[in-house]
């Protein structure tokens, strides 16, 4: 029982799986409908949205800071790239779109990280600041209309299913082709984290900014980086938002920080820097969007669902810290 | 790659390894080092030696790249720099094994070692696929040598989880995993006990027969002189003595580094009274230690000794109710008493000033007024309000008696030396007017002047009826101020010496004779 209790702590990402597992087995006795493939696929969908976004604010909690801006930089990126392409390039390829929107998303994530080196202060604090700017000139000189008529390659690429089949009661169900996007990145972001010097270097500096100075890692470019990245991917994040609802709205995804945030916490990134894994930052998401649909599925108010969200949260940081005590 | 030109106060030396040249540092007008010069020979073991603010830690820091002097050189093999950066330092040789140890506690074992050697391969790149298996290969190369396991288990453990001791090794290895040429340990022994020092010392000599040079700072002269070599020693930011050891006696150093001629034989004065103050009969928790019975006279100072494993912190913990003991009972004053918690023993007049005084006791940023009267804040209430004036003026009562060296008790007590906090730490259980004081390490990090002081206080205590408890692996510090010396071993005491005419080697082996037999 000891072995086993440290296995798992220092693995904090099979506590959630272990919660998915309880939540997945609690609900399906409730309600059976919980295991169509409609609810598979609508659970696969959110979760894509919100992975993405999840794998930029693991970056950044990894190294030790916290970004609250990513939303906005998402929904910057998507609103601008959507907006000139309809003026200038209206038959824009998808992949066009994509680097335009991460390039934008990377250079207004390389400000924030430019803030947090520079001038010392909390990135909590530079990311509020930045996530009212983007959001403020989105809305001063892009625009604020919903943008429903979206270019077609966004439209087609959204739309576009990696598997479709049809169930028993005649529903089509979709799965959306941009769920590879979300596979790709989080191989990609697992690798960087892993393998790579930078990786270790981004954990080094969760761990303890002034030591990793000391032995020689150069700090600014971790943070220059990790920001940069968080900021490229929430420019993706944000395309790939757009493009699954079909819609490019200026006044999305700002305000849902927090959800994403927990996620990532629920899958055992320490919010004082320096942990956390790729597979559970995903976990934690799927925790979340899990327990979002199966209390709509059996019948809960969603008013009770923030109660329940919150519960779980205050119970497994009472675990992930016991695990530091340990 | 500048080769010097210029002319050098110094007779350049073709084989110097490095030699700074007029390194001056000021922090706030404070000159932490004034006009240094010395020269480092390739395969050789210098100690650097000062009391708490003498320069030592600004001039390594220096050296190590994590400070930029104000004025003078740094010449690395030939190579002169106005300042080195850290990566530069690193990859021109220089490993340094940190006070404050400088581990990433959230990383593994094996990355804590080996990680800084793919930097400096990568010249400070950061854009590179990682070797896993060299890093491997080196941490379990290094770790080997310093006497940790090398399993799986223990390579991937993050560092936080590691006791003091283990880090401590873990940042030793880090310091000669890379090829160095030379490697600076800043107090490397404070955490370490008799057993993991003696192979330090052997780390030490074979890194010298291998080329590399050492530089060694120690607050422990008696190990100073078993390493030998050469000592630089620095008083107030200035270099006072630059020599071979063998020219030195142990009281001549500590006379240059102080300034005092310090008495180094015995500070034990007093006698113990008849009176039993403390009794522990049976004591025991869980796996830690067992049927531990000692007793405590007023007026007596007793050691209590052991290695890291021994059982020796678990049971000053028991007392001091930060880990309670499960079972057994401890008399205080003929009344069978129960210590659960830390407030039950500060209630008993039990005072226990803890080994690591910058994790378990001081809060760094708060005033020196704050952290002497935090234990007695309660008495300190005029209605729900706190008596400030009566605080300021208690604080400052105590600032007088212990010498503590600051100019105002608002200052936080991260402004203090290292031998001055510990001063705080004391000054703060004395408040509480304790009937045992239970003192854990307490001169680990602390320069010669200061241990004078605070063995001199010591007495003072004892002769006033107060029992004394020290647990400490300085046996010199045991010898010089003891009635008593218990030896723990494997969760029990082992032996029991008194100290007068106990001779150190006797007490060393007993420290040291059950491991060689019982090996594991």
């Amino acid at each position: 029982m000891k072995a086993l209790w440290g296995r798992v702590s220092a693995r904090p990402e099979f506590i959630t799986l272990g919660l998915i597992v309880l939540l997945v087995l609690g609900v399906s006795l409730l309600e059976p409908r919980f295991f169509s493939p409609q609810n598979l696929v609508a659970t696969i969908r959110t979760t894509t949205r919100l992975g993405i976004f999840a794998l930029g604010v693991l970056l950044v909690l990894a190294a030790g800071g916290i970004d609250v801006s990513f939303t906005a930089i998402g929904v910057f990126a998507l609103y601008t790239t959507t907006t000139l392409t309809l003026l200038f390039f209206p038959a824009a390829p998808f992949a066009l779109m994509l680097v335009f929107s991460m390039t934008l998303g990377a250079l207004m994530g390389l400000l924030n990280g430019f803030m947090v080196w520079r001038f010392a202060v909390p990135s909590l604090i530079v990311t509020i600041g930045t996530q009212y700017l983007f959001t403020g000139f989105l809305k001063t000189f892009v625009g604020t209309k919903h943008i429903m008529d979206i270019p077609a390659a966004m439209d087609s690429s959204g739309t576009a299913s990696l598997l479709q089949f049809s169930t028993a009661d005649g529903v089509r169900v979709t799965l959306p082709l941009l769920f590879l996007v979300l596979v790709v990145a989080a191989i990609l972001t697992h690798l960087l984290l892993t393998r790579t010097l930078m990786g270790r270097a981004v954990f080094a500096v969760g761990g303890s900014s002034a030591i990793a100075g000391r032995l020689g890692f150069s700090v600014r470019t971790v943070q220059l980086f990790v920001f940069g990245t968080a900021g490229l991917i929430a420019g993706l994040g944000g395309m790939v938002h757009g493009s699954l609802n079909r819609l490019a709205n200026p006044s999305d995804l700002v305000g849902t920080e927090l959800d994403v945030i927990a996620a990532v916490v629920l899958g055992g990134a320490r919010v004082s820097g320096g942990s956390g894994t790729v597979l559970g930052a995903l976990l934690g998401v799927v925790l979340v969007v899990l327990i979002n649909n199966s209390l709509i599925l059996i019948g809960v108010p969603s008013t009770w669902q923030k109660v329940v969200i919150g519960g779980v949260i205050l119970v497994a940081s009472g675990v992930f810290s016991r695990r530091r005590g340990a | 790659m500048t080769p010097s030109l210029t002319p050098s106060p110094i007779t350049p030396r073709a084989d110097a390894l490095l030699r700074l040249e007029g390194i001056s540092k000021t922090f706030g007008g404070v000159k932490a080092l004034n006009n240094v010069s010395l020269e480092l020979q390739a395969g050789r073991v210098y100690h650097l030696l000062g009391e708490n603010g003498s320069g030592k830690s600004t001039l390594i820091k220096i050296i190590a790249g994590a400070q930029p002097p104000d004025a003078g050189r740094i010449i690395v093999r030939g190579t002169v720099y106005n300042q080195l950066g850290a990566l530069e330092a690193i990859r021109a040789g220089i490993e340094t094994v940190y006070q404050d140890l400088s581990l990433f506690p959230n990383l593994s074992v094996a990355e804590n070692v080996a990680l800084t050697t793919q930097l400096e391969a990568s010249g400070g790149r950061l854009l590179r696929v990682l070797d896993w298996a060299l890093i491997k290969r080196i941490a379990v190369a290094a770790l080997e040598r310093v006497g940790l396991p090398t399993h799986a288990g223990f390579l991937a453990a993050p560092v936080e989880t590691l006791p003091i001791a283990v880090r401590q090794l873990v940042a030793i290895a880090r310091g000669i995993a890379a090829r160095a040429s030379l490697v600076i340990m800043d107090e490397p022994t404070a955490a370490l006990t008799q057993r993991e020092v003696e192979n330090l010392l052997l780390i030490i000599s074979s890194l010298r027969e291998e080329g590399v040079s050492v530089l060694f700072v120690s607050h422990k002269l008696e190990e100073v002189f078993r390493i030998g070599g050469s000592v630089i020693v620095l008083r107030d930011g200035v270099k006072v003595l630059d020599g071979s050891l063998s020219d030195y006696s142990e009281s001549k150093i500590s006379f240059v580094m102080t300034g005092k001629q310090l008495d180094q034989t015995t500070y034990r004065t007093g006698q113990p009274q008849s009176e039993v103050l403390l009794e522990v009969r049976n004591l025991a928790r869980d796996a830690t230690f067992a049927g531990v019975n000692f007793t405590l006279h007023r007026g007596e100072v007793l050691g209590i000794t052991g290695l890291l494993d021994s059982g020796r912190n678990e049971l000053a913990l028991a007392l001091s109710g930060v880990h309670p003991a499960t079972s057994g009972e401890v008399w205080l004053e003929g009344q069978s008493v129960q210590i659960r918690n830390p407030r039950d023993a500060i209630k008993l007049g039990l005072g226990y000033v803890p080994e690591d005084r910058l994790t378990e006791g001081l809060f760094l940023t708060k005033p020196i007024r704050e952290n002497i009267v935090v234990t007695v804040i309660d008495t300190l209430l005029k209605g729900i309000q706190l008596n400030f004036a009566t605080m300021t003026a208690k604080a400052v009562q105590f600032v007088k008696d212990l010498q503590i060296a600051t100019p105002n008790v608002d200052l936080p007590v991260s402004s203090l030396s290292g031998g001055n906090q510990q001063r705080v730490m004391v000054a703060r259980w004395l408040a509480t007017k304790p009937k045992v004081l239970m003192l854990h390490g307490p001169t680990a990090g602390v320069d010669v002047g200061s241990k004078d002081a605070l063995y001199k206080l010591v007495q003072r205590l004892a002769e006033g009826g107060m029992g004394v408890v020290i647990v400490s692996d300085d046996l010199p510090e045991l010898l010089m101020n003891t009635d008593r010396i218990l030896v723990m071993k494997k969760g029990r005491i082992a032996k029991e010496f008194t100290t007068a005419h106990l001779e150190k080697d006797l007490l060393t082996q007993t420290l040291l004779s059950e491991d060689s037999s019982a090996a594991q």
